[in-house]
Parts: C-alpha cells; sequence; structure tokens
C-alpha cells in the first residue's frame, strides 16, 4: 500500500513526498502528547479502582455470567479472564492484552485448534464490551468538543448489540462445527471440541 | 444525561477511597505515571500508522479506494467520510486512534459523522492485532470461525454505531 502510494506520488508529485510525511508524524506527536493526558488522568483513576478493591468486587460480580459463557473450572484462569475482560470495559484495551495473553495459554489444550472457550475469549475481546470508551472520551476533550462524555450511552447501546450478536453467532457456529466433525469422525471421533 | 455519568462516578469513587482509607493522591500519581511509558510505546505505531495514510490520501488513493466502496458504505448507512476508520480499524488500534483525531479536526468532534467514528472504536476493536497476540503464545493454528464472526460483528457494529448516532 504504501509502496504503491509512493509510485503514485513520484509520478503525480515528487516534491512533496517529505514534507508530507514529517507533516503527519508530526500530528502523531501532537496525537500522542494528547493521548499522553488522557492515559494519565484514566490510568490514575484505574490504579484508584484497584487500589480499593472495587476491581476486584466487580469482577465478583460478573462470575455468573463468566460460567455460563465459558465454563472453565479452573478459579485461576477464570481470575485471569475477569481481569481481562474488566480492563476492556473500562475502555483500556492496552491493559487487557497482557491477562488475555495468560488466559489463552491456559485455556490451550495443545490440539492446535482453538477450543469454543478460546474463540469466545477473543471474540468478546474484539468485540469490546466497553461501558466507559475514556480514550474517546478523552481524545474528544482535548479535540474542544462541548459534551465529551456525550457518546457513552450510544456506545454502551451498540456494543452491547455486538457482544451478544458476538456470542450467539460464536454459539451457533460451535454447534455446527462439532456435528460437521462427528459427521466426519463418527460419534466417537470427536476429540477436538472437548468444551462446548 | 450522559454529561453527569462521569462526573457522578469520579465522585463516588473518591469517596468509596475515603471510606476504604486508600491514600487517593498517591495512588493517583502512581497510576499517572504509567502514562508516559505507554505513549513512548505506542508513539512509533501511531506514526508509520498517520504517515502511511498520509501518503495514500496525498497520492489519490484513499479517493480511489472511497469510490470503490462508497455504494456499499452507502448502502449500510455509514457515512462515506469514514471508510478509511472503518477499513483500518481491524488492522490498527494506534493509526485508528489517529484517524478519529483527523476526523475530529475536519468535521469537529460533535459533528454527526465524528459522534458516528466515536461510536465506531468503542464497539469495536483490532481485530487482526488481537487475535495475533492473544493467540502467539499457544500452540493454536486453526482458529476455525473466530475471525469471520469478529468481522461481521464489527460490520453489524458500525452500522448500529450510525444508526445510533441519528436517533440519539
Amino acid at each position: 500500500m504504501i509502496i504503491s502510494s509512493i509510485c503514485f506520488l513520484l509520478w503525480s508529485a515528487p516534491d512533496t513526498i517529505v514534507g508530507v510525511m514529517v507533516e503527519a508524524s508530526g500530528g502523531a506527536l501532537k496525537l500522542c502528547i494528547e493521548l499522553g493526558a488522557v492515559y494519565a488522568v484514566w490510568l490514575g483513576i484505574l490504579e484508584l479502582v484497584d487500589a480499593s478493591g472495587l476491581g476486584q468486587k466487580l469482577a465478583h460480580l460478573l462470575h455468573p455470567i463468566r460460567k455460563k459463557l465459558f465454563k472453565v473450572k479452573d478459579p485461576e484462569v477464570e481470575q485471569m479472564i475477569a481481569l481481562n475482560l474488566s480492563a476492556n470495559m473500562l475502555g483500556l484495551g492496552n491493559a487487557s492484552t497482557p491477562m488475555g495473553i495468560k488466559a489463552m495459554q491456559a485455556l490451550d489444550d495443545g490440539s492446535g485448534v482453538a477450543s469454543t472457550a478460546m474463540i469466545m475469549l477473543l471474540i468478546i475481546n474484539a468485540t469490546s464490551i466497553q461501558l466507559l470508551p475514556s480514550t474517546v472520551i478523552g481524545l474528544r476533550a482535548s479535540a474542544g468538543s462541548t459534551s465529551p462524555a456525550d457518546i457513552i450511552l450510544p456506545t454502551i447501546l451498540a456494543t452491547t448489540i455486538t457482544t451478544s450478536l458476538g456470542i450467539i453467532l460464536v454459539k451457533f457456529c460451535s454447534k455446527l462445527w462439532k456435528r460437521k466433525n462427528s459427521g466426519k469422525k463418527g460419534a466417537t471421533g470427536s476429540q477436538i471440541e472437548v468444551k462446548k | 444525561m450522559s454529561a453527569y455519568i462521569l462526573p457522578v462516578l469520579f465522585l463516588l469513587l473518591f469517596l468509596y477511597c475515603h471510606h476504604k482509607k486508600v491514600n487517593t493522591y498517591d495512588t493517583f500519581v502512581k497510576g499517572a505515571k504509567k502514562s508516559i511509558p505507554l505513549i513512548v510505546d505506542i508513539f512509533p505505531y501511531i506514526a508509520s500508522i498517520m504517515i502511511a495514510v498520509a501518503l495514500l490520501r496525498a497520492s489519490g488513493v484513499t479517493d480511489l479506494l472511497a469510490k470503490v466502496f462508497s455504494p456499499i458504505f452507502h448502502a449500510l448507512g455509514i457515512p462515506t467520510e469514514l471508510i478509511e476508520l472503518v477499513l483500518l480499524r481491524p488492522f490498527t488500534g494506534a493509526g485508528s486512534y489517529g484517524l478519529l483525531e483527523s476526523v475530529f479536526l475536519q468535521y469537529g468532534p460533535d459533528s454527526y459523522i465524528s459522534r458516528c467514528a466515536s461510536v465506531i472504536l468503542g464497539c469495536s476493536e483490532t481485530i487482526f492485532y488481537v487475535a495475533t497476540v492473544y493467540f502467539s503464545q499457544t500452540k493454536v493454528k486453526k482458529l476455525l470461525y473466530a475471525i469471520p464472526v469478529a468481522l461481521i460483528c464489527a460490520t453489524v457494529g458500525s452500522i448500529f454505531a450510525c444508526l445510533i448516532c441519528k436517533v440519539m
């Protein structure tokens, strides 16, 4: 993509390339400074949530839902999933990644094929159950919005729709996959899909 | 209504911390300190994506893309101004914040377009990045239906985001 656009520019306006690139990286620097301000606020808040024990309470509250979705019995794995999901809910995707990786490792059964629980975790992450789109709110505020927080409700609505759709699709596909698989290998051979 | 959510939540949090005898100031400082290493980490990614996008724009490739995709986006009810954002979102988180910023600058943060962009970003994730990183430490080679499902959800999310912004 980049190469093709440079080729394009070489042909149309070769003297603008460096100017465009430097200008863009200047924009990136400005954005990073703004993001730094946004993160300072939210990471400070998150630290407070953690230190006051609210984070754990939130995780505990969601225990029944997690149990239904992942069917994980190991409490340690569940704790990792819980931490991953609660960081996601607060809109801090960067903070949730390490936990997600650990949870995935723990869920791995070594068969080389993703289990339904793993796919479920991925999909819930990919549809980003964000209750507080903190970074976006911060960027809106620094761009001079008169009401930076007025996207909270629409975001919660949209994210609820996508996450529920994701969960339904995963459930549906896992059933479909299981049927296809057992049809191929016979009733006894469907070892791949251990967790339904 | 939305405007009250954050201030009230913050107030409750501070009161709760006081109740739990947490040292509010020191704890906040400890968290805020993490923001500088974080932006140092993400700056190179944001810069390279923004440079790439600037080149694409200057060369007119985006106009071409916009022409190809605009009937589809039009049919789905997503503003055609957001084509780049929607197409890049599954690949790069930092880059899509860069695009969000440029949408804010171009259309003003309170415009319909910017609100749509905000909600789209809020209800989606960098699917390919997350999938790569999350599975990087496992032996899994086959993701089965994971990526298609994620992409379907992202598309539906973008459509609903624009619909919701029209109503609310």
